[in-house]
């Protein structure tokens, strides 16, 4: 099969877009930990719109994947901490594990609540996140509503020196690199039959089905991938850099709800949309913490609805339109 | 002994189910004409909270009368966020009504908190209790278990037996069908819109005559998740399933949260929200029309 | 062989039975109309033949393979293609994506890259006329538009059999020929079989087809040629009955 490099230039916006953030963030100082925030807002848009923005399926319990992974690498480095010479190996094996764990929770939650549709299955999903977060809470699984705690086992493993840099600058460049190959995942996805039939489903899905799509299939592929995504990125952006994990937080329905409003700020499925998104809502979270603290939910909300209402499409979706029949089509996806 | 004592949670479970039904049935009427759902159900039940605690406290006003004033502000921001909002999304997709029920509720939460502050407040209504031997009963919870059915019943009747009503349950059955046949299907948007939301803003009040502590602006978020369990087993569209719901859901959290207390080494609170959960994804895959539902 | 063969479909809504044992046969190559008020059941037969409703008795069979419970899109790639009613378009796609979306889903599926689709979709957008359109999104066309950008669609699947529901419905009598000899000759150039429903436009079934199946009330009032069926007394009688008290 021969490759077309044309179909690939829509990533490099967004590629350009995560070295500036890199670029600033290491050269300037004081800057690394604001770019590390909006990397992640960026990730999360970007893995989370694989699946809410191609399929139209509102996932509400979307941070349960996260939690997940959170746990996946916790559990990986608390257990496997006394074999000596791992080294870095132990963190490839957390990334697998956080991965392997996000797919088992896809592929049970896909199979209860991809049967349903539209309020349904945001219900649905809501269900899982909070029934899963009680049941680790109330059976004492993995330590219940203790968590776990392990700092201590990062110094062991890693060496101090090293868990530090781990946890103040590897694992904010995982979660650039997570994003980055999210967004390859994606455009990879649209520029491939996947991305047609995902398409169509979100647009009519019974239509689709009669067009001999197999719907089911497709959003489980969709489901799957977006969730390995933000396993990966609960391993990274809360395992590594902060080592600890608490059921409450790792299942907080707020990081869902930021993840909605970074894909629809941006645009729901497209490939520059969650990184503008991640960008819009990352900044002015930042900005208006400084000038009006304790006000930014009070301003946000407002602004929220006035989008929703005057600009459904988001602002990638707007631009898009725009540049249709220009050369800047070929970069704007 | 254990049976006395389940005995006696099932009877605050009941009562407390009421409650819990009169303050779904906002949430599954909203749900049944418009399909949306509120995912700010919550923080309208804490405004009724909020208005509740502000009569007494400041006003020294009865919670009974706080449910008339409720009703109104709830009708009243109803209408409001239906023609600022809701009535340019009806035919939006789920992703667009369900950040924006959100955001509206994030918006109530944060206008409340800057009004009133975010610590927990609580107010002392004292009228008596009646002492039932398995479990003691004060009187205010009496009283709003028998509001919430009071409620429930005016609400069946208004459905059934006035225009309006009829309208409405037309819209449910069939938009399309009913916008032919004559119906002015966005006047039945708007007023079912804030029915709904007068509902739930009333069931904040009974809700805080039952638990009269814990009173702040971010109270509404476990209401909400509790709703949509509630409405899930009533069948999500129908507001009188949602009541019989509540029933059903405050008869097994008190029911199951005694039993898990026995068991050894588990958090029996933790497991009691599991077991909703797990109720409400049972019910999602074999019967999505709620238990009450024959077909 | 028939190409589709239908035996004694029933099709209920609760106590509304809106197909009644009805039995048809389609050969290879073969067009044949559907005619029938509204509310005799077409629309719902032909859901029975894609899948999307499941009969209660009775059974389909494709080239003599029996699908009567194949899921819907297992029935695409055997070589069935559709137009809806009431266009349904995949909105926010362009003409373009929405036609190669057909082309990559139906007989072609496991032949085709996207690449390949693309070439295919633009082929079919040229023949029924919508070049000027191939990049705008589907959702802002015109209802005529649409229709034909369905048709494209459903071409692009390569079917072996085409339904065509309410094919010109809307049209103006002009269209409706230019759509009758666009039919006609798709039957001759790509060898397919054309179902195509028709509620009421008698110009373009004499046009086109050589064969009328009229339903009445869910069931099958007659199968004939089309200048018998057209007048069988018990056509005109339901058929053109009420305009004579008019």
């Amino acid at each position: 099969m021969k490759v077309n490099p044309a179909k690939y230039y829509p990533l490099i916006p967004v590629y350009a877009i995560y070295l500036i953030m890199f670029l600033i963030g290491k050269n300037m100082t004081g800057m690394w930990e604001l770019m590390a925030m909006l990397a992640f807002y960026c990730a999360l848009g970007q893995a989370f719109n694989i699946f809410l923005g191609m399929t139209g399926y509102v996932d509400f319990g979307y941070v349960a994947f996260m939690g997940v992974g959170t746990y996946g690498m916790a559990l990986a480095i608390t257990r496997l901490v006394h074999f000596k010479g791992l080294g870095i190996g132990l963190l490839i094996i957390g990334l697998c594990l956080a991965m392997v764990m996000s797919t088992l929770l896809a592929l049970a939650v896909g199979a209860v609540a991809l049967r349903l549709r539209g309020a349904y299955f945001a219900i649905a999903t809501i269900g899982v996140n909070e029934g899963f977060r009680y049941l680790i809470e109330g059976a004492k699984i993995w330590n219940g509503s203790e968590g776990i705690i392990f700092f201590a086992q990062m110094n062991e493993a890693f060496g101090r020196e090293m868990a530090s840099a781990l946890s103040t600058f590897w694992a904010d460049v995982l979660v650039l690199i997570i994003a980055a190959l999210a967004a390859f995942v994606t455009l990879h996805y649209m520029r491939s039959k996947i991305g047609y039939a995902l398409t169509a489903l979100r647009e009519d899905e019974d239509a689709a089905k009669v067009m001999g799509i197999n719907v089911t299939k497709f959003k489980i592929i969709a489901f799957i991938t977006s969730a390995i995504f933000a396993g990966l990125l609960g391993a990274a952006a809360w395992a590594i850099k902060t080592p600890y994990v608490f059921p409450p937080e790792v299942f907080e329905i707020h990081y869902t709800i930021e993840a909605i409003i970074i894909v629809l700020l941006g645009g729901a499925g497209t490939l520059l949309g969650p990184v503008v998104g991640g960008l819009i809502y990352g900044l002015s979270k930042y900005y208006l913490a400084i000038i009006l603290p304790g006000f930014q939910l009070l301003i946000f909300a407002p602004i929220i609805i006035i989008i929703i209402v005057l600009f459904p499409e988001g602002t990638v979706g707007m631009l898009k339109n725009r540049v249709r029949g220009t050369t800047l089509e070929r970069y704007i996806v | 002994m254990i049976f006395e004592q389940l005995a006696g949670n099932l009877i605050q479970g009941l009562v407390l189910g009421a409650i819990y039904g009169m303050a779904t049935m906002g949430l599954s009427l909203i749900f049944g004409v418009l399909k949306v759902v509120n995912v700010g159900h919550g923080a309208f039940i804490m405004v009724g909270a909020f208005v509740t605690l502000w009569l007494f406290n400041a006003l020294g006003i009865i919670p009974i009368f706080a449910i008339p004033v409720a009703l109104i502000i709830g009708l009243a921001l109803g209408f409001l966020f239906y023609y600022t909002v809701m009535r340019k999304l009806i035919k939006a997709p789920e992703l667009a009504t369900l950040l924006a029920t959100f955001a509206i509720g994030v918006l109530l939460e944060e206008t409340i908190k800057l009004i009133f502050g975010s610590e927990f407040r609580g107010y002392n209504w004292a009228v008596g209790k009646i002492n039932l031997g398995i479990t003691v009963l004060p009187f205010t919870k009496l009283y709003a278990c028998l509001g919430s059915v009071a409620i429930a019943v005016l609400l069946y009747l208004w459905f059934n037996k006035t225009r309006a009503g009829t309208a409405m349950r037309s819209v449910v059955e069939d938009s399309e069908g009913a916008r032919v046949c004559g119906v002015n299907v966005d006047g039945v948007y708007a007023l079912s819109f804030a029915i709904g939301i007068g509902l739930t803003v009333t069931s904040g009040v009974l809700l805080t005559m039952f638990i009269p502590v814990g009173i702040n602006p971010y109270m509404g978020g476990s209401y909400t998740l509790k709703a949509f369990v509630i409405a899930v087993l009533g069948g999500l569209a129908s507001p009188y399933g949602a009541f019989f719901g509540g029933l059903v859901f405050g008869l097994i959290e008190n029911g199951s949260y005694t039993l898990f207390a026995l068991l050894p080494n588990v958090e029996p609170f933790a497991l009691t929200r599991f077991l909703s959960f797990a109720m409400l994804l049972l019910i999602l895959l074999i019967r999505p029309t709620g238990l009450l539902r024959a077909k | 062989m028939a190409l589709l063969r239908l035996e004694n479909i029933t099709k209920r809504f609760g106590g509304l039975v809106a197909v009644d044992d009805v039995s048809l046969e389609i050969q290879e190559g073969e067009l044949i109309a559907i005619v029938g008020p509204n509310g005799a059941g077409k629309t719902t037969l032909f859901n029975v033949i894609s899948g999307v409703f499941l009969p209660e008795e009775g059974k389909v069979f494709f080239e003599d393979k029996d699908i009567t419970r194949l899921p819907a899109y297992k029935r695409a790639p055997l070589g069935l293609g559709r137009t809806f009613q009431i266009p349904r378009p995949f909105s926010s796609a362009s003409v373009r994506e929405n036609v190669a979306i057909g082309a990559m889903f139906g007989t072609l599926a496991d032949k085709v890259s996207v690449d390949e689709s693309l070439e295919i979709a633009d082929h079919y957008i040229d023949l029924v006329g919508l070049q000027d359109h191939r990049n705008k999104a589907a959702g802002p066309l015109t209802p005529v538009e649409k229709k034909l950008m369905e048709i494209a669609r459903a071409l692009a699947m390569k079917p072996k059999l085409l339904l065509m529901d309410e094919a010109m419905a809307g049209m103006n009598p002009k269209d409706i020929d230019e759509m009758v000899q666009f039919l006609l000759r798709l039957k001759e150039e790509e060898k397919m079989s054309i179902i195509a429903m028709v509620e009421h436009i008698m110009r373009a079934v004499v046009g086109l087809a050589e064969r009328v199946m009229v339903m009445h009330q869910g069931a099958k009032l007659v199968d004939a040629s089309t200048t018998e069926a057209l007048t069988d007394p018990k056509v005109i009688e339901v058929y053109l009955g009420h305009s004579e008290g008019d």
